[in-house]
C-alpha cells in the first residue's frame, strides 16, 4: 500500500523533503513505517521524533491504512 | 459554542495590535480581570554564537486543531469570558513577540490559572517547530523544556 508520510523542522532537514510517498506492505504499522524510514534516510537513526496518524501521536502498534495522514514530529519548540 | 479562528499570523505580533486587542474589550462590562502572556524571542548563546531570530514552521492543520481542543479544555476548568491566542509563522527577530495569549473574566485569580495551563499545554502538545537562526546565517532547532 501506499502511504502519505509528512516531515516537519529537524525531520525535514534530514530526509531533504516534506512530504512522500512511502510503500509499506499492507496491514503494516508505525513501528514497521519508522524501521523503513530509519533504513531510508540513516540520519533518523540518531533523531528524536513521534509519529501522528490522522494529527493524533500513535504509539507503534496502531496499523496503518493508505487514507491515514501520517507525520513524523521532532520535539515541539512553540511559544 | 465558541467560534473558531485561526490562531497563526505571519511574522511577529507588533504592540499596536495588542493594544488593539485590549481595546476592543473595553465594551466587554462583565470583565473585571484581563490577564496577557508574551513570548519573545530571547538572543540566546549557544557554542560561541548568539541567536539573531526564530524561524517558525508548524503542521498547521494540526496545530489548529490542537490549540482549539486546548481553548475548549481551558474554557471547561476555568470560568473564563473570553480567550484568544496568536502565534507567530515565519521569522520573528531577537526582541519581537511571537506568542500571545490574552484571557479575561470577572475576577483575577482564575485568569492567573488558566493562563499558566493555556500556556504550558501549548508548549507540550502543539506542532510548532523553531529554527533559531544566528548572525553567520547557520541554524539549531529549538527544543522547549517542558
Amino acid at each position: 500500500m501506499e502511504l502519505k508520510v509528512l516531515y516537519f523542522g529537524m525531520i525535514a532537514e534530514a530526509t531533504d523533503r516534506k512530504e512522500e510517498i512511502i510503500s509499506l506492505e499492507f496491514g503494516g504499522n508505525v513501528d514497521q513505517l519508522q524501521n523503513l524510514l530509519k533504513d531510508k534516510y540513516k540520519k533518523l537513526q540518531h533523531l528524536s521524533f513521534k509519529v501522528s496518524v490522522d494529527k493524533e501521536i500513535s504509539s507503534n502498534e496502531v496499523v496503518l491504512s493508505p487514507n491515514n495522514e501520517i507525520a513524523l514530529l521532532p520535539p515541539f519548540s512553540g511559544g | 459554542m465558541k467560534k473558531r479562528k485561526t490562531v497563526f499570523v505571519e511574522g511577529p505580533i507588533s504592540p499596536s495590535f495588542i493594544a488593539n486587542s485590549i481595546e476592543k474589550h473595553q465594551t466587554k462590562t462583565t470583565i473585571g480581570a484581563h490577564n496577557i502572556f508574551l513570548g519573545q524571542v530571547r538572543a540566546d548563546e549557544i557554542d560561541g554564537k548568539i541567536v539573531q531570530a526564530i524561524d517558525y514552521s508548524a503542521y498547521a492543520e494540526m496545530a489548529e486543531e490542537k490549540f482549539h481542543e486546548i481553548r475548549e479544555t481551558t474554557f471547561s476548568k476555568y470560568e473564563l469570558t473570553c480567550m484568544h491566542i496568536y502565534h507567530s509563522l515565519g521569522k520573528v527577530k531577537t526582541g519581537e513577540i511571537c506568542l500571545f495569549v490574552f484571557v479575561s473574566a470577572p475576577h483575577r485569580k482564575v485568569t492567573f490559572e488558566a493562563l499558566e495551563f493555556f500556556v504550558d499545554e501549548i508548549k507540550k502538545e502543539v506542532p510548532v517547530f523553531g529554527k533559531e537562526i544566528f548572525e553567520d546565517e547557520t541554524h539549531v532547532w529549538k527544543v522547549n523544556k517542558v
